[in-house]
């Protein structure tokens, strides 16, 4: 963790990215609304040209939509809103994006800090987590085929995946509106890497003329794989 | 009915716990007469020596093969191995095969329609409509 750290500092060539140094969080990736790419991925790329970084705060408005206080609750539920976080980082992630939104953390429900012991002491979990939007229901040990080539990830990556809308076992489950607090689980999963599907040849004709024209794709899709799903029970207790 | 013996006691799952790259071993072919070798010999000359030192957990050999295109062969963990002819490719074209190859498992490429493959069972069992609150008839 701290030699990708290193090495992402040494790596480092514009003022823009040591700015931004601090919100990057060395080995873990949030998954949505952006997903950030880790420290080091400058340093991945041998190729010395410009690669289309995404910045590693996701976008204000995205952020205002789902993050502040004011637009995230579209139904007041009895579960939790995705908050601002406690840990060092988010806080000045939070700092650097967007001073209005460094209120303190909304504090957690009664209902949830009642039952999540409950569904924490149950054999099996599962999870949706959200990937750019989309969800995908998976447990410990599986293995997801996003839709897309991710940029600047190499196999082996570790990505924290922060967003997630429902957290069940077998009787119990939360559900949150529309996202559960990222403090009341910890899921993260390695970059196996990249599938491809076999080639589609497309073949297109027009009436009375010869000619057909065999249109090819072949997509790329970065395989994921969740290593751990642990429930942090603890965060009832902190918060 | 015959008494079998276990055929294996758990599956791997690459990545819980430990992750290991499937690609083990990497040949850079070329020849230094044929002119579809320019950009592999530029390739072994400037970027390899980069690329293998940042990959060590994959054995690289580099030999000449006269007379005959530029290939890059990559082999994996599970036996298999995939080729790829890179002649008349730039240096930077050949990196992204060669990465192409690392980031590979070595499994013939297969259409799947469903995101997430899944070997546990279903947490919440199978619906039944007799348990539960019961159907009203």
């Amino acid at each position: 963790m701290s030699r990708t750290l290193l090495r992402s500092v040494l790596e480092l060539r514009s003022p823009v990215m040591r700015l931004l140094l601090p919100s990057i969080r060395p080995t873990a990736t949030t998954a949505a609304p952006a997903v950030t790419v880790p420290a080091a991925a400058a340093a991945r790329f041998f190729n010395q040209t410009a690669q289309h970084i995404e910045p590693s705060q996701p976008d204000p408005s995205i952020v205002a939509n789902s993050k502040s206080p004011l637009a995230s609750s579209p139904s007041p539920s009895s579960l939790q809103q995705t908050q601002p976080q406690p840990s060092e980082t988010q806080q000045q992630q939070q700092q650097q994006s967007q001073p209005l939104a460094n209120t303190p953390p909304k504090p957690i429900s009664e209902s949830v800090r009642a039952l999540l012991p409950v569904l924490a002491a149950q054999p099996g979990r599962y999870i949706t987590v959200h990937i750019h939007g989309h969800p995908y229901l998976v447990t410990e040990g599986d293995s997801v085929r996003l839709p897309f080539k991710m940029p600047g990830v190499v196999p082996g990556d570790i990505l924290r995946l922060t967003r997630a809308s429902i957290l069940g076992s077998r009787d119990f489950t939360l559900k949150g509106a529309p996202y559960i607090d990222e403090r009341l689980f910890e899921c993260r999963a390695v970059v196996t890497g990249t599938e491809s599907e076999p080639l589609r040849i497309k073949i297109k004709k027009k009436r009375r003329c010869r000619r057909t024209k065999h249109v090819k794709s072949k997509h790329r899709y970065t395989m994921l794989r969740i290593s751990e799903l642990r429930i942090r029970t603890e965060a009832v207790n902190e918060a | 009915m015959t008494v079998r013996a276990l055929q294996q006691i758990s599956t791997g799952r690459n990545g819980v716990g430990a992750f290991i790259l499937q690609c083990k071993k990497m040949n850079f072919h070329y020849c230094d007469w044929a002119g579809s070798s320019r950009g592999m010999n530029g390739f072994i000359k400037s970027l390899l020596p980069k690329f293998a030192a940042a990959h060590p957990q994959i054995e690289f050999t580099v030999s000449p093969r006269p007379a005959k295109h530029p290939v890059i062969v990559a082999q994996y963990i599970n036996g298999r191995e995939k080729a790829i002819c890179v002649r008349n490719m730039e240096p930077y074209e050949i990196l992204k095969k060669a990465e192409l190859l690392r980031d590979a498992s070595g499994e013939k490429l297969k259409r799947t329609t469903k995101p997430v493959t899944s070997i546990n069972e279903s947490v919440r069992g199978i619906w039944s409509p007799y348990h539960g609150d019961g159907l009203r008839v």
